[in-house]
């Protein structure tokens, strides 16, 4: 095996795994606070992306200046998604303790979401253009890193550093913190939990937008993309644990790295099935994941 | 006649009419749609051993529906082994499957039950689209197994006309129903039942709650197995898309849910509200508006999620209630508690 051809897989399955990290980071965040699984991620994610796609379709932009307005389209569509069908079935469900009916819920936006798209963009794959990003490569000696991919990296180390700061520094975050350490007493200290808990969901999902944002200068747009990303996203937040942010940034490197160096050893459509393998095997031996605390919700 | 009386009289009626139903519906495209309600009803009954009351939401069913399906396909094809026989094998090597997948996950949180599952599925469906073979048993990949017309009759599970179907699956149903009425009686039931709500309370009054969680798994596993023969039967062409996908999985719990996860009547009564909207809204927006029928269908997951988390058979138990009481005689005070004699669990 040439060194070169395996350091270039590697590095394609980081930079690759990196961009799944952030495609899963919503879904922890959402979990470490809410202690549900969203299966509507994927759906986010395709929103996002159908976001990102028009405004550059329409104003020629470069698609990351997208990003202005796709946060705030996003948090605010996250926000009411929570308080208007999400918060009600907690109040209803106050006293059950793992709240089963908010994951049909949530896959109840996703088939909305999901067909909405379908009966109103219909089910062609759409490529962005104008495509500022398109194919351009970096060449350093005889590695070529793609650009839209590295821009995604990039973009998700920003993501976690400011997600980083918000959580540590400001009142809002603290808030969010405690809780998802532990409501009621986050309550009885004063915080009001439905806002913190509309205030999380509307930043997962702004980070599915921004995830769908970085995925369209290098992927096909269209209604079902998410459901794909749904599912590495479960796989990827229960590697790493559920509602670590760490540990969706490494589940999603080790999930890239499986699905680009694995080809060379194995069939392509192998990979998945070692996907599912590891994830099975975390679930069984270490169900917290690499990073997650023990459950105790 | 007293409310019990009335409901007995009632269920008795509704028993007779779906056997007669065959005589008044002759065309087979409404006989298919009531064989496959009637499959649901029935994979979502099995679903419910472990799903409704032992309080877990397993997402990946579609194993042992898509396990049962190429294990009777694969003995007649390959042995001429009658998918009747088929069918047993199909549920007895589902509920092995069943234990050793429930044995680990079902100690786990909710939330990373339904994960495991649904990993579970996608699983087997890429091993089986990637396998032409799997040791003797012939799988064929992604192009799946297409059974042949056979002129064996009964013994090759064929029929010329949709009316055996029916019958058989009718006759799964009642069966698989009057199961779970059994169980939900004796002590499985009440060890399920505790188990789900208060698994610490339960486990320290002494009851083995992964136990009977597993043994419940076991059994759901085999039943379903049984209807994944039902349907290769049924439709003569197995691929994994069709028997092994996540959708069916899901299906099985919203089924479960609208209707009432945990009770007796619920999966049934969420099959013939569910089914129909998804038959129909096919049938009249799949060619004009594509993705139509599955937002009417998410809709009503997200509503009925919102007014009745616990599903309608609980508003539909009490228009009942209300009914039976009305026909009543005066002086028959048990109808309270007649009322609500059927409710096994609470839900979620």
């Amino acid at each position: 095996m040439d060194l070169v051809f395996l350091l270039q897989d590697v590095i394609n399955g980081v930079l690759m795994g990196s961009i799944y990290g952030l495609v899963a980071l919503g879904l922890t965040l959402i979990f470490g606070v809410l202690k549900v699984i969203n299966f509507a991620h994927g759906s986010f994610i395709m929103v996002g992306m159908f976001v990102g796609y028009w405004i550059v379709l329409f104003t020629g932009l470069h698609p990351y200046l997208a990003l202005v307005l796709v946060v705030p389209v996003m948090f605010f569509f996250g926000y009411a998604v929570q308080h208007w069908l999400i918060r009600p079935i907690f109040i209803a469900e106050r006293d059950v303790r793992e709240p089963i009916t908010v994951i049909i819920v949530t896959t109840g936006i996703w088939y909305v979401l999901d067909n909405l798209a379908l009966l109103l963009f219909g089910p062609d794959y759409r490529a962005l253009s104008p495509n500022p990003l398109k194919g351009e490569m970096l060449e350093l000696g005889e590695i070529f890193i793609s650009i839209p991919k590295f821009y995604g990296f990039l973009t998700t180390i920003a993501t976690c550093a400011g997600l980083y700061w918000f959580m540590q520094k400001t009142r809002t975050g603290r808030a969010i913190r405690a809780v998802s350490l532990d409501r009621d007493a986050a309550s009885m200290m004063g915080i009001n939990q439905w806002k913190i808990f509309n205030i999380a969901f509307g930043i997962g999902t702004a980070v599915a937008g921004i995830a769908g944002v970085v995925l369209t200068p290098f992927y096909n747009v269209y209604p079902s993309v998410g459901v794909p990303f749904d599912v590495k996203s479960f796989v990827i937040v229960v590697l790493g644990g559920l509602g670590s942010i760490p540990g969706a940034l490494l589940g999603g490197v080790i999930i890239g790295l499986i699905e680009s160096l694995g080809p060379i050893y194995m069939t392509a459509t192998w990979t998945e099935a070692i996907v599912y393998g590891l994830f099975l095997m975390v679930l069984f031996f270490k169900p917290s994941g690499l990073f997650g605390q023990k459950h105790d919700w | 006649m007293s409310p019990k009386q009335f409901k007995q009289t009632l269920l008795a009626v509704l028993v007779i009419t779906a056997f007669l139903l065959p005589l008044a519906v002759q065309s087979p495209t409404y006989l298919h749609i009531l064989i496959m309600l009637y499959l649901y009803a029935y994979m979502t009954t099995s679903w419910n051993l472990v799903g409704g009351f032992a309080g877990v939401l397993p997402l990946g069913h579609s194993v042992f529906v898509g396990i049962g399906a190429y294990i009777s396909t694969a003995l007649w094809l390959q042995w001429g082994i009658s998918p009747w026989l088929g069918m047993l094998a199909g549920g007895v090597v589902a509920a092995g499957v069943g234990y050793l997948i429930g044995k680990p996950t079902l100690k786990m949180r909710g939330a990373y039950f339904a994960l495991s599952t649904m990993a579970f599925v996608e699983g087997v469906r890429v091993i089986v689209e990637n396998l032409d073979y799997l040791g003797p048993l012939k799988l064929n990949g992604p192009r799946g197994l297409n059974i042949p017309p056979a002129d064996g009759g009964f013994w090759a599970f064929q029929f010329s006309s949709k009316e055996p179907y029916y019958y058989i699956i009718l006759i799964m149903l009642i069966g698989v129903a009057l199961l779970t009425w059994y169980i939900s009686r004796s002590k499985l039931g009440y060890c399920l039942q505790a188990g789900g709500e208060e698994p610490e309370a339960a486990q320290a009054l002494g009851v083995n709650v992964a136990r009977s969680k597993v043994i419940a798994m076991v059994m759901s596993s085999f039943l379903t197995a049984i209807a994944g023969s039902f349907l290769a039967q049924l439709t003569l062409f197995i691929y994994p898309k069709s028997v092994l996908t996540l959708d069916l999985s899901f299906e099985l719990a919203f089924i479960a849910l609208v209707g009432g996860r945990g009770y007796i009547a619920g999966p049934i009564l969420g099959a013939f509200l569910l089914r129909p909207v998804s038959e129909f809204s096919r049938i009249y927006f799949g060619d004009s508006l594509p993705g139509m029928h599955l937002i009417i269908y998410g809709v009503i997951l997200i509503v009925v999620m919102l007014y009745q988390p616990r599903g309608l058979a609980e508003p539909f138990g009490r228009l009942f209630d209300s009914v039976a009481r009305k026909f009543a005689t005066k002086d028959d005070d048990t109808a309270q508690t007649v009322g609500s004699s059927d409710k096994v669990k609470g839900g979620a």
